[in-house]
């Protein structure tokens, strides 16, 4: 052995080197590579929160030597139980990404900027701000933010100043969503007790990829006692293949599959009605249209069989009243159909003939803890500010029941383009590949007189903005105090950092603070970041100290099961809705079809649905280098389409497509699958970065904004984003 | 999942030990059964035997990841007796220094030569025991990967070693009609060495991928690969058709011609005999497909 | 002595990739290299359409083809039944890759060595859980001692007839399927 070792050697080292000296190195050699690995570095473990996506989980994050290395959940988490998912151990790494801004920026060209420091850039904001507040009044002046944590600093910032122009994701995201179930039940966002329901049906919500850690533990579990899931989608999720039963959906039927529902239960007698008597207002108003929705009517309109629709209903109703049609996020009930504000009131109606309000495994209201304040006295707060915003939320002619302070975040630029709006500020959010059209978004934000950007990396927004002052990334930075975590108990969590900022940037609160006395508003930020969270924290009675060591604290508090209550005008769950019956508008769940329908007769012709993948965050994650990895190793960026319909426009698995609509053109390889409704083609919606400085990402795959027109929802303002027709035709190369 | 570990530096590795070895078989035949008309044939073997095999293992070293970088690793190469590799390592290290030995004795090279030359039968007899462990240890080698159903099969070391007389005789006749022009007559005497060793390896080649069809999902996908999917053309016009039955019909009209054939053709039929043995390797190591495991 | 093991509940499985960069995190990965695939398998037409995610990662094989073909005894069994490379030892020679029915080991090229799933032993041995196993979300993943039937590995291989991938290749592998 020893023999041939040396006889190999020769070819390699050369017959000079002598086998002493060899074997002599080699120990050398082994002891070097020991020591680069057994030696102990020093390990560290700071609780703070996950900013990898809008969730915030509650991670406690490990560092070695100094660098970042991994993360585990915190178990006592109400929004992740211990988890963390797939996004929140890669963006770890996003700290070291080369990418990064790494000091304010000032644009001085297209696409090029030129770092200048935080003072140069406090100064020319202030000065241009107040020049263009004398010249076209403050309410030209809007901000727009994915809001969460330190949304009441921003807002503070922009009342401040005197404008409610606060926009944020709402109309790109969820505003039907809410506002279905606010109407319905005088709660924006119930919860869902998952972890005792028996039989939860899904409607467009695939918490599977569309994460909610915490929602999937509680299913784990319940799926293990017994719990069934039925999963109603135009495609088979992966919701779907964890669930019992998928129920293949023509996209955009929803609303006449929830009406048959309510039909058959109506019919048959199998609702609560104890319950209905006791807590609803307009169920024989409802139960005299319902009639007409029989599940032959809704087999047409939803392609599902008659059959399994009477099946689900009975299913749903056996199961009463841990039963429930989950609350929705994004899909189908988020900003996506023009009757999606119709079907969320109809899951909530329905969720009442379940009787599942405030019981095991219903819906409830999670209870919610009450932060202390800034002293008044001390730092003066802001006015109040009561009037509509700019794109017409909250008026009463346009979008009487749009919330101020959310607002319409594709008029942003129609504003622009029409004058109204000269001034932006942009926070946490990236509308430019986020909102529909956006082609007509950099038509509109170009014409700002100024656009500062708060992002972390040149995204497509940021690379049109005049300044970008970037904020530290979220494991270099505290923020507020936040409450997120509550679900069945109380909770208060903290984001800290976790190492130094790398590069010369700040937490935002920072930013704020040194920002706001050069745009004339200073008195109302004379408090550090750490005075504002004290004061948060003081009537929990839990000291800023505790809370950083803790990271997420459980007050108790407990959601038990009891008598329903609902907050909506009547107090009880309005199946027939009072504001929207002084609106004009149908006051009970009643059909309406969606805004555009693909011609069935034509071979080319697709409605265009999309969604989210679990490895990715919109359209931002895209450009990490592990995440990025999973989609090219699983080839998993391509469009779905059903084999007959492929087969019709000769197209095979992994060839090229070529998709246009009335806006757009894109290309996308298919994925022929029978697992997609044959009316539409299925785009995953977190490619088609055009931002050139993201090197990953860039020009990776398609967004299905790029096909989306620039809607407005007639009732609430949203974009509608599975409204478009698409033609699909093989590439021709 | 990583698709094929292994490259063209183990083919090439396969492909020169085995020839290597076919070589020096070739080499001790000529100068055992026929001393004096086959010389040069002889000399010709020994002479390439050795560097081939070496090169081959040079290749292998270079495959080697650590080993090639910090060498002194390869001190442990031959540590479990139950990898073909340790025993690889073993045979290898007793055949190079005999092979070389073999070429210095046979042509005199330097006193080690004239010394050895006294030694020639015993080396001549401990080499080919040795010869015939390299060409069957690299089908072996394979053999035993039940990672890959088509190789994990006994047919695949008699296919080595088939492979391996009908290059190794190859190479020989090519070095010994360059260095000695007047031997073409008498290499078509070996000509029908060519003619039985091309005919056991089609044979066993035919066996292999016929049995494969049938033996399990996964050898019948990388046999398919072969004879019908992306790698056919390789096989059907590298392998059987320049590779074993143009050189299989020239041998045969060589061997009657008795010498009468020109050079050029002669010498072509053999480098399409290593070209085959060459693609054969390649193409069983290439269509490798691993058990569906879901 | 405990005998570890994995049983992976696939019906759970969301195909989230969460255990997979978990892994990477722990073991100090680069993006491309990894200890876990997951693989989807589609099967039928709708409205008997299903697929299914499968997790993947090295067996731990009781009768493990890797450690056979090891040259230089690199990779070997721990006492726990852990399969283990020992990166000092390893020559790069990727015989093991090509042995491995399962396909379950990667080179590390600017090593040179071949590695794979380690069954977080560092972790394990110190009373705690694998990685992929704290992280995923829809608890896929049981970890636990095989020779104790009283352990929830052990009773949710007996309730729900998991068996490992491929028996009939011999391997006796330690990880568990639980399949649709
Ligand atoms: N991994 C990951 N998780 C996230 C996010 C993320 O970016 N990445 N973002 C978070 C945010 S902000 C949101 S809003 C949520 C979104 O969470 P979800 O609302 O669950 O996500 P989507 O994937 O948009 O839509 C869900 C499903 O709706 C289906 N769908 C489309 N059209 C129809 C239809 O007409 N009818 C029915 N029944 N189904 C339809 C789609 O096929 C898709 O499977 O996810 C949150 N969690
Ligand atoms: N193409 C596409 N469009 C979508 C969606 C989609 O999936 N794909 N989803 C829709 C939905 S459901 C929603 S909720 C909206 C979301 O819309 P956005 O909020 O616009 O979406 P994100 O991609 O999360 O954009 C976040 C921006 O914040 C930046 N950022 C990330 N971390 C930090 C940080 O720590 N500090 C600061 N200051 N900035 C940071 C990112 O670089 C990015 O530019 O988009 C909607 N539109
Ligand atoms: S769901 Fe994932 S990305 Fe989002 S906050 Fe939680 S761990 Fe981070
Ligand atoms: S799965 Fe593969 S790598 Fe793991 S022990 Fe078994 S043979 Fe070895
Ligand atoms: S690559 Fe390393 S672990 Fe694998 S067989 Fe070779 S020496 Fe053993
Ligand atoms: S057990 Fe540890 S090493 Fe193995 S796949 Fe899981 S996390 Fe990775
Ligand atoms: S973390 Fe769990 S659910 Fe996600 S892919 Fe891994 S095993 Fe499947
Ligand atoms: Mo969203």
């Amino acid at each position: 052995m020893k023999k041939f070792g040396m006889t190999r050697r020769k070819f390699l080292a050369g017959a000079a080197v002598g086998s002493a000296s060899l074997v002599a190195s080699s120990y050398m050699s082994f002891d070097a590579w020991a020591a680069t690995d057994t030696v102990a570095e020093d390990v560290k473990v700071t609780p703070t929160l996950c900013d990898a996506c809008g969730n915030w989980c509650a991670i406690n994050v490990y560092t070695k030597g100094g660098r970042i290395w991994k993360a585990t959940g915190n178990p006592i988490a109400g929004l992740n139980k211990g988890k963390v998912c797939v996004k929140g151990h890669a963006m770890l790494h996003d700290v070291y990404n080369k990418d990064r801004i790494k000091t304010p920026l000032k644009r001085v060209g297209a696409n090029r900027f030129e770092p200048i420091t935080w003072e140069q850039a406090y100064r020319e904001i202030g000065s241009k701000l107040k020049d263009i507040i004398a010249r076209d009044g403050v309410q030209s002046v809007f901000l727009v933010q994915y809001p969460e944590g330190n949304e009441d600093l921003t807002n503070r910032f922009m009342n401040a100043l005197g404008s409610n122009n606060v926009f944020s994701h709402a109309s790109t995201c969820f505003l039907p969503r809410n506002i279905g179930w606010w109407l319905t039940t005088g709660a924006p966002k119930p919860e869902q007790d998952l972890e005792n329901s028996r039989h939860v049906v899904f409607i467009g919500r695939n918490p599977a990829a569309g994460l909610q850690l915490r929602m999937l533990v509680d299913m784990a579990k319940a799926k293990d006692k017994g719990a069934k899931y039925v999963v109603v989608d135009p495609r088979f999720s992966e919701m779907a293949a964890i669930g019992h039963q998928w129920i293949q959906i023509k996209p955009g039927t929803d609303l006449a599959l929830l009406l048959a529902l309510a039909n058959v239960m109506i019919k048959e007698n199998i609702y609560q009605k104890d319950f209905i008597e006791k807590y609803s207002v307009g169920f024989d108003e409802w139960a005299s249209k319902i009639d007409y929705y029989t599940p032959k009517w809704a087999s047409e309109k939803t392609t599902i069989p008659e059959k399994v629709i009477v099946k689900l209903a009975h299913d749903m109703a056996e199961a009463a009243p841990s039963s429930i049609i989950h609350r929705g996020y994004h899909g189908a009930m988020g900003t996506q159909y023009k009757n999606s504000l119709q079907l969320v009131r109809a899951a909530g109606c329905i969720n009442g003939l379940l009787g599942s309000y405030n019981q095991k495994g219903g819906m409830f209201n999670a209870p919610k803890v009450k932060l202390g304040k800034l002293a008044p006295e001390k730092y003066p707060g802001v006015p109040e500010l009561d009037m509509p915003m700019s794109d017409g939320s909250g008026d009463p002619d346009k979008y009487p029941i749009t919330p101020v302070g959310l607002g319409i975040t594709q008029a942003i630029p129609e504003l622009a383009l029409a004058g109204k709006l000269k001034a932006g500020f942009v926070y946490h959010n990236n509308p430019l590949r986020t909102c529909p059209n956006p082609a007509r978004m950099i038509e509109g934000y170009r014409k700002l007189d100024l656009l500062v950007s708060f992002d972390y990396v040149l995204s497509e927004t940021a690379s049109l903005a005049h300044y970008i002052l970037p904020e530290s990334y979220y494991l270099e930075r505290d923020d507020v105090v936040h409450t997120n975590h509550c679900y069945t108990s109380k909770q208060v969590a903290i984001r800290q950092a976790v190492i130094k900022p790398l590069y010369d940037t700040k937490p935002m609160v920072q930013i704020l603070t040194e920002l706001a006395p050069h745009c004339g508003v200073g008195e109302y930020f004379g408090f550090t970041l750490e005075e504002y969270n004290r004061a948060a924290l003081a009537p929990l009675n839990i000291s800023l100290e505790k809370m950083k060591k803790e990271g997420v604290i459980d007050l108790g508090g407990e959601w038990k099961p009891g008598e329903p209550k609902f907050s909506t005008p009547s107090g009880k769950l309005e199946i027939a809705s009072s504001i929207l019956q002084d609106l004009n508008l149908p006051a009970v769940p009643v059909w309406e079809e969606p805004l555009v329908s693909p011609n069935s007769k034509d071979p080319y012709e697709f409605r265009l649905i999309h969604g989210k993948q679990a490895h990715l965050t919109h359209a931002r994650s895209i450009n990490q280098k592990y995440l990025k990895e999973i989609t090219t190793l699983n080839d998993i960026a391509r469009v779905w389409i059903h084999p007959e319909r492929a087969k019709a426009l000769g197209i095979k698995d992994g060839e090229c497509m070529t998709i246009s609509s009335s806006v757009g053109k894109g290309r996308a390889r298919a994925k022929v699958t029978e697992g997609i409704h044959r009316d539409c083609v299925f785009l995953p919606s977190g490619y088609g970065v055009f931002a050139k400085n993201l090197e990953k990402a860039f020009g990776f795959g398609t967004s299905y904004n790029d096909f989306l027109p620039t809607y407005f929802d007639p009732v609430l303002g949203h974009v509608m984003a599975n409204e478009i027709i698409v033609r699909v035709e093989k590439t021709q190369s | 999942m990583p698709e094929s570990a292994w490259g063209w530096l183990i083919v090439v590795y396969l492909f020169l030990a085995g020839s290597g070895s076919g070589a020096f078989l070739a080499a001790v035949y000529c100068d055992l059964l026929a001393p004096d008309w086959s010389k040069s044939l002889a000399r010709a073997g020994s002479l390439v035997s050795g560097p081939l095999v070496t090169i081959g293992t040079i290749c292998l070293v270079l495959d080697l990841e650590a080993g090639l970088w910090e060498p002194w690793r390869q001190i442990y190469l031959a540590k479990n007796l139950s990898s073909m590799i340790a025993w690889g390592v073993i045979i290898l290290s007793g055949f190079i220094p005999v092979a070389l030995l073999y070429a210095a004795a046979l042509n005199e090279i330097t006193f080690v030569g004239k010394i050895a030359r006294k030694y020639i039968r015993i080396i001549e007899y401990v080499g080919s025991a040795l010869a015939v462990a390299t060409a069957t240890y690299t089908g072996v080698l394979i053999a035993v990967v039940n990672g890959v159903p088509f190789w994990n099969t006994p047919v695949m070391p008699v296919l080595f070693l088939a492979s391996a007389i009908s290059t190794g005789l190859a190479a020989a006749m090519i070095v010994a009609a360059i260095i000695d022009a007047s031997t073409i007559k008498t290499l078509s005497n070996f000509a029908l060495g060519h003619v039985i060793f091309l005919a056991i390896e089609a044979l066993v080649l035919m066996l292999l991928v016929f049995m494969s069809l049938t033996r399990s999902t996964e050898a019948a996908i990388s046999a398919n690969m072969l004879i019908s999917g992306v790698l056919s053309p390789y096989f059907w016009v590298l392998v059987v058709l320049l590779g074993i039955l143009i050189p299989f019909i020239l041998s045969i009209v060589e061997y009657y011609e008795y010498g009468e054939m020109p050079k050029s053709l002669v010498i072509g039929s053999d480098l399409l005999v290593l070209m085959g043995g060459m693609s054969l390797r390649a193409l069983i190591i290439f269509s490798a497909s691993p058990p569906q495991i879901i | 002595m405990p005998r570890f093991g994995i049983a992976i509940d696939a019906t759970k499985c969301i195909g989230c990739h969460s255990c997979r960069v978990a892994c990477q995190n722990q073991n100090g990965l680069e993006f491309t290299e990894t200890f876990n695939w997951i693989k989807d398998k589609e099967r039928g037409k709708y409205p008997s359409y299903d697929k299914e995610y499968v997790p993947l990662q090295c067996n731990h094989c009781g009768n493990a083809p890797c450690e056979r073909v090891c040259p230089t005894g690199a990779t070997y069994t721990t006492p726990e039944g852990v399969v283990l490379v020992n990166k000092k030892t390893c020559v790069g020679c990727k015989y093991c890759m090509e042995a491995c029915p399962y396909k379950m080991r990667i080179i590390l090229h600017k090593a040179g060595i071949v590695v794979k799933c380690r069954l977080c032993i560092e972790m394990v041995r110190e009373g705690g859980t694998p990685a992929c196993v704290t992280t995923c979300p829809t608890q896929v993943r049981i970890f636990g001692d095989l020779d104790d039937p009283n352990s929830e590995i052990s009773r949710f291989i007996a309730e729900s007839g998991a068996e490992p991938l491929r028996k009939d290749l011999g391997t006796l592998p330690h990880i568990y399927y639980k399949r649709s």
